[in-house]
């Protein structure tokens, strides 16, 4: 019995002290040890100690009242036992509304405020915890997405390297087909003649070159050569380099052609038939030089130093927001679709826009669909750290300004485990 | 917002952002103006026929002729207490009755005896009682002037435009005998028509069928010696009216115009018939009571003249539709006896809850509930003071007011109460326009029930608005109105909670696709045609709606309904403002003279959106717009769906913290401004007042519009210009002095006093003489401040002496009807400041103590004795800055409730 009457008396005292000095900090109780008077923190008055916490503003910078909502710029402190200690401005104490969790700011007030302290510090220390699983499991993940992004980067480079290959090769054939169709060309002004039947050896020998060539690449055999052909075929002379050197050795061989025969005449059939391939080459051509650019322009992308976001590049992520459904493909672009099934572009691939600190945080999209009243939409991504990568939310919060929250695992970035949880007594 | 569906097209096209003048009418193209309006001033064919007069000890009545058709009229003249005389003149005997305007005069007004002075065959003099005035009849031609001893006051008819169109048959219909004939008639009717759109009128793609043909009314008034008339609003134009000789009158139709215009006649989207007329010695009133369109024209004999030997003279005409001539002539003398004669016929501003004072915070729109919260949080985060949040039309389930989106705002009662938990309020737009849905229930029930205003061939009138196909309801109808009020309550509302008012949006009203943005005039209202109430309808939408918030909450709490078409009386209802202005520096600019015209009319709860509702405004205009609507009666930010989001923190702390500092100057003044509000209802006048109306013999200050007064002691000069290095403000008053509120650096009065500025600059003074109450602990909101003490700043004049008054009461419920309030004077004289008690019958009990005195203009004491009511005394400790004269009392500490006072010694 006794004992715990000392106890209460430990605790009493320990309270009539700190009621005393009531919104302050134990870094701060020094500058209020003084029993006769106070000196403002900011040295430009001294008051009579009867004067602080007496809820009138005597010092110009708050410091006499940090207890009390009498000064304008005061700050008033929750010591909040159990959770995170904090400022609030001094305009918060004693308005009736909780906003120390510990209570302590409403002591004057018909607020009924709980001490919530112990029940938000264990939350939040779930929710930090939750958060750090998060990150390692992200950086773990991440680690794994930096590899495949090298793997894949040098993959995109030898893909580069073939497809420029590939156009080296359709540019002496093209050269030859030009040189060709211009000698057909001039041999018709001179001889006018009919083309002689059975003459077809090198129509035939040409027409295995580039027709070969075309048919390897017009792998649906519909007639004309898409992007995604040539891309699949350079995948596959990737993998298969002979059938390349074959091809090659085909066009190397109707090369030496011209110099076998003596300038035999050529049918006027022929003529079209030269003219008809040496449009296909061009096209080859030219879809092969796009598709370099093409991959040129997306490995000119920053993708972090690590390449870690190059995976992104060909995925597209989608979120339905009320009655719109959204899509991020990174790097290329945004899109809304209605229910009724309009598309909208919300911005292409514009840059890297984080804050210095986290450059790669936030991502623009521009450009997009031009909105009525001047302006085109466009979509700022921010990037969170998840251990999937998705995308979380979609706000419009001025017209045509879109803001999206994505989150993946290469966006975590190793920190210091931080923010102490203020637990201790 | 605006009819953005139906008239972006015509914007984009013309590629600019001023209104589109020819979706309305010019006199010319209203056929009844341009008709009126081609009669000229001369002998009026009006005589008054002495013999019928007939004389009771409180109305005059007598009958007019014109010679020229026969057709007789009755003329009713009343003198009404407090100085004012009422005028009718109907038609003697009308083919059917006339629209008399109903629901605006508060009461019927009470008359004062009228005695006959003398009488021959050229006319009558009668007396009005006081002060030598006698009004006197003109037989022939009629005219009526009238006088104060020697002096004219004003003549009505003296130019002989007395103009009253009688109901009439058609032409056609009285001669049937004759097929031939009736072609021929036919033919020339026709041809009438074609000149005059008497019996038929077209404007654009429609068509007004007029069936009961012309019927437009017009008189002309005299005011010798006057140069300067005010009010009619609502038009965005100077403070003081102009001329309109060389241009259109000034026009009274409620229209939705988008993107209007500045400084010209054309209508906007409310109208008061009140016309004041102001010189140094008298300021009069004219109140024409009449709901149908209107136009006044207004000359004078010595505008555009620098000296003139003539007196001067202001002549004004008053053109309206149909209806009856119902005119109050108000006879002052002062600015103040005008403005409690009208608020004698019409009431005063309602009193609104404490908050709704304070600001508001809205953007069409907040797209979500969680929009809403981060908005805000943001405020805290910010610590800037709001008071309520406000929904725009998205908010509702596809434009059906009374409902929510169900996805976006799928739990409005949560959201309520995380508002209230902050002492935070809301506003949601309920516009009269309901959508044609037989799946809704509001649609349903108006329909079934007949509500809705009908076409003239009888069904349902639709027309084409926000939600596409819509009704509107018969607001002139009461029991439409009661059906309306009740859907107001809880368990109609869904999602609704006692923090949750209403905004009246469109309610001209606007119909996209009718003539001039708005309803035809031959739309039907029972009895009755929409050209002869069309200036009603708002009104009638804002009283069923306050009368709806009034109820749900078994009559206590106050209303708070914000509206954007108003008519004379819109006062009783709530809070009005300017409509869909722009982001640009000229319509800051008129704001000031927008909201003093309507000021001037008994509507004080006046205020432009801030920041411009229509484009993005730059941050320099932005944070000049937020200092000039701090200071203004209705504080709120708008901004159209388009336009970027401009919430204050998101133009970098230096702005954030310019508006932080404003707002909170607005949050310190909240006691003042209470308590001009109070004062307003009390006493009808203004509250946001032009100089003339406290200085009305200088003749500096008639014209005044980038500068006014808050009550009668705070003076403010917005800057209102781009890169304005300074302004220069004129302080009003001979023997005044007037005090910086920021530096309380003394000016003296009478002076045009350049004042130097930064971005951090709104030039604000407070009148020497005066005592204002303010709370300088600002907090998040209004509510959150109840309980603060008061900061009293006595400012002294030459004499030394100061006055002031401090109102306190629970700040929302209507329990100050039941005298639960305090009203205290509060007097510097003789060295000694004093409370005591202004309402000994109210009673009331505040925790609010007084923290602090600051006197400006004092010198020095040696010792400052308080004495409270229980005759104890204590010495106060104080501070006193030489370099200014401003003495700071330390803590009185006495609640502000009581009786005390503090000796300077």
């Amino acid at each position: 019995m006794h004992f715990h009457m000392i106890i209460v008396a430990v605790f009493w005292f320990g309270f009539v002290d700190s009621r005393k000095i009531r919104g302050i900090s134990s870094s701060y109780k020094r500058f209020f040890r003084e029993r006769k008077s106070f000196l403002c923190i900011d040295g430009s008055k001294i008051i009579p100690f009867e004067q602080v916490n007496d809820d009138y503003c005597d010092c110009e910078d708050g410091s006499d009242e940090p207890g009390t909502s009498a000064c304008p710029q005061g700050r008033f402190y929750c010591t909040n036992l159990g959770f995170r200690p904090h400022y609030i401005p001094s305009s918060r104490v004693n308005d009736g509304i909780c906003d120390c969790c510990d209570a302590s700011d409403e002591y004057n007030s018909h607020a009924h405020c709980q001490n919530a302290c112990w029940n938000l510090g264990q939350r939040e220390r779930a929710y930090v915890e939750g958060q750090m699983r998060t990150l390692d499991e992200g950086l773990q993940l991440k680690q794994q997405l930096i590899e495949e992004g090298v793997l894949l980067w040098r993959e995109k480079q030898a893909q580069l390297r073939e497809l420029q290959q590939v156009a080296e090769d359709l540019q002496t054939k093209l050269e030859e087909r030009r040189s060709r169709k211009q000698e057909a060309d001039r041999l018709k002004e001179q001889t006018p003649r009919p083309p002689e039947a059975g003459d077809g050896r090198l129509f035939r020998g040409q027409n295995s070159t580039v027709t070969g060539t075309f048919k390897l690449l017009d792998s649906n055999k519909d007639g004309s050569i898409t992007v995604d052909e040539v891309q699949a075929k350079v995948a596959l002379v990737h993998d298969e380099e002979r059938v390349l050197s074959e091809d090659e050795a085909v066009i190397k061989d109707t090369h030496g052609a011209p110099g076998v025969g003596e300038d035999p005449p050529l049918k006027v059939a022929d003529r079209e038939w030269e003219a008809t391939n040496l449009k296909k080459v061009e096209e080859a051509y030219d879809t092969v030089n796009m598709e370099i650019s093409d991959l040129r322009e997306k490995l000119a992308i920053d993708y972090g130093p690590d390449w870690e976001f190059l995976f992104l590049n060909s995925q597209c992520y989608k979120l339905k927001v009320y009655e719109y459904t959204y899509t991020l493909c990174p790097f290329n672009q945004v899109t809304q679709q209605s229910t009724a099934g309009t598309e909208v572009s919300l911005g292409r691939w514009g840059m890297w826009e984080g804050p210095p600190k986290n450059q790669y945080g936030r991502m623009v999209y521009e450009n997009g669909e031009p909105c009525w009243q001047g302006g085109s939409r466009s979509t700022t991504v921010t990037l969170t750290c998840g251990t999937e990568t998705a995308l979380r939310s979609v706000k419009e919060p001025s017209k045509c300004q879109y803001i999206m929250d994505f989150q993946t695992p290469v966006a975590c970035q190793p920190v210091l485990k931080q923010r102490g949880i203020h637990s201790e007594l | 917002m605006a009819p953005v569906l139906v008239l972006w097209l015509a914007m984009s096209l013309s590629g600019t952002w001023a209104v589109d003048k020819g979706n309305f009418k010019t006199c010319d193209q209203s056929a009844f103006c341009k008709r009126q309006r081609a009669l000229k001033p001369g002998d009026s064919p009006y005589r008054a026929l002495l013999e019928t007069m007939e004389l009771t000890n409180t109305r005059l009545t007598l009958q007019l002729i014109n010679d020229n058709n026969k057709v007789r009229l009755l003329l009713e003249l009343y003198r009404l207490q407090g100085n004012m005389t009422r005028v009718k003149i109907n038609e003697l005997k009308p083919l059917k009755p006339r629209f008399e305007v109903p629901d605006v005069l508060i009461t019927e007004p009470s008359t004062e005896p009228l005695s006959l002075l003398s009488q021959d065959e050229n006319g009558v003099v009668l007396s009005l009682g006081t002060e030598s005035q006698r009004v006197i009849i003109s037989a022939r031609p009629f005219r009526l002037d009238i006088m104060e001893g020697p002096e004219v006051l004003m003549s009505l008819n003296s130019r002989g435009l007395l103009a009253f169109e009688h109901l009439r048959m058609r032409k056609d219909t009285s001669l049937l005998i004759h097929i031939l004939a009736q072609w021929m008639i036919s033919i020339f009717k026709e041809e009438e028509e074609k000149v005059d759109g008497m019996w038929e009128e077209t404007f654009k793609s429609h068509s007004d069928s007029k069936p009961n043909g012309p019927s437009a009314i017009s008189l002309d008034f005299s005011l010798p010696g006057v140069e300067h008339v005010y009010g009619i609003p609502e038009h965005a134009d100077t403070l003081r009216l102009k001329t309109t000789d060389n241009g259109d009158p000034y026009r009274l139709y409620n229209l939705d115009v988008f993107q209007y215009e500045l400084y010209n006649p054309m209508a906007l989207y409310g109208a008061v018939p009140v016309m004041l007329a102001h010189k140094a010695q008298r300021t009069t009133g004219i109140f024409w009571l009449n709901a149908a369109e209107t136009w006044v024209d207004i000359s004078s004999n010595t505008a555009g003249k620098v000296c003139s030997s003539e007196t001067p003279q202001t002549d004004v005409r008053w053109i309206s539709e149909s209806g009856i001539i119902d005119v109050f002539i108000m006879l002052g003398p002062t600015p103040k006896d005008v403005f409690s004669q009208y608020a004698s016929l019409t009431g005063t501003q309602s009193f609104p809850p404490l908050a709704a004072v304070g600001y508001h915070q809205c953007r069409w729109n907040y797209n979500d509930q969680e929009d809403v919260a981060s908005v805000d949080a943001g405020f805290d985060e910010h610590d800037i003071p709001y008071d309520y949040i406000w929904l725009d039309i998205e908010h509702t389930d596809g434009k059906r007011y009374f409902t929510w989106d169900s996805h976006k705002f799928a739990s409005p009662k949560e959201m309520l109460q995380a508002l209230e938990d902050k002492k935070r309020k809301m506003v949601a737009i309920v516009d009269p326009h309901i959508k044609v849905d037989s799946n809704y229930k509001i649609h349903n029930e108006i329909r079934n029930k007949g509500f809705y205003i009908k076409n003239k061939d009888g069904g349902d009138y639709e027309g084409w608005c926000w939600p596409g196909s819509a009704g509107y309801p018969d607001f002139t109808r009461p029991d439409m109105r009661a059906w309306w009020a009740s859907m107001f309550a809880y368990d109609q509302y869904e999602g609704t909670a006692e923090n949750l008012y209403t905004w009246n949006d469109m309610n001209e009203p606007s119909v996209f696709n009718g003539p001039e943005v708005t309803m035809h005039k031959d739309a039907v209202h029972g009895a009755w045609e929409h050209r002869d109430v069309h200036n009603l309808y708002g009104l009638y939408v804002q009283m069923a709606t306050a009368e709806g918030q009034i109820q749900r909450s078994g009559g206590v709490e106050r209303p708070f309904v914000l509206t954007r078409a108003f008519f004379a009386g819109s006062q009783r209802y709530g809070a009005v403002w300017t409509g869909d202005n722009a982001a640009e520096w000229d319509h800051l600019k008129v704001s000031i003279p927008m909201c003093l015209s309507l000021g001037l009319v008994g509507i004080s709860f006046c205020g432009a959106d801030v920041g411009g509702f229509f484009k993005s405004p730059s941050t320099e205009l932005l944070v000049r717009w937020y200092q000039t609507g701090a200071y203004q009666p209705f504080f709120r930010a708008h901004a159209h769906l388009d336009t970027p989001r401009r919430e204050p923190w998101l133009f970098g702390p230096e702005n954030t913290a310019l508006i932080r500092d404003v707002v909170r100057q607005r949050y310190t003044l909240l006691p003042y401004w209470y308590q001009q509000f109070y004062h307003a209802y009390r006493t009808g006048e203004p509250i946001m007042r032009p100089l003339w109306v406290e200085y009305p013999q200088d003749p500096a200050t008639f014209a005044l519009d980038d500068e006014f007064l808050i009550g009668k002691d705070l003076l403010v000069h917005p800057v209102t210009e781009e890169g304005a290095r300074g302004v220069t403000a004129y302080l009003p008053g001979k023997d005044q002095v007037w005090f910086d509120v920021h530096t309380f650096q003394k000016h003296n009065g009478a002076q045009s006093l350049y004042i130097p500025v930064t971005m951090s600059s709104i030039p604000v003074f407070q009148r020497g003489g005066s005592i204002i109450p303010r709370k300088m602990r600002v907090r998040r909101s209004s509510s959150c401040m109840t309980h603060d003490p008061y900061t009293l700043y006595v400012a002294l004049n030459l004499q030394r002496t100061a006055e002031g008054e401090l109102y306190i009461d629970d700040g929302h419920t209507f329990n100050y009807e039941k005298k639960e309030f305090i009203h205290r004077r509060l007097s510097f004289a003789k060295n000694m400041l004093s409370s005591v008690n202004l309402a000994t019958d109210a009673e009331f009990s505040t925790g609010s103590w007084i923290e602090r005195i600051v006197i400006l203009g004092a010198s020095k004491p040696s010792k400052v004795t308080l004495k409270t009511a229980d005759g104890q005394e204590s010495q106060l400790e104080f501070d006193f800055d030489a370099s200014m004269s401003v003495l700071t009392l330390r803590k009185p500490g006495v609640n502000a409730g009581l009786d005390w006072n503090v000796m300077l010694q």
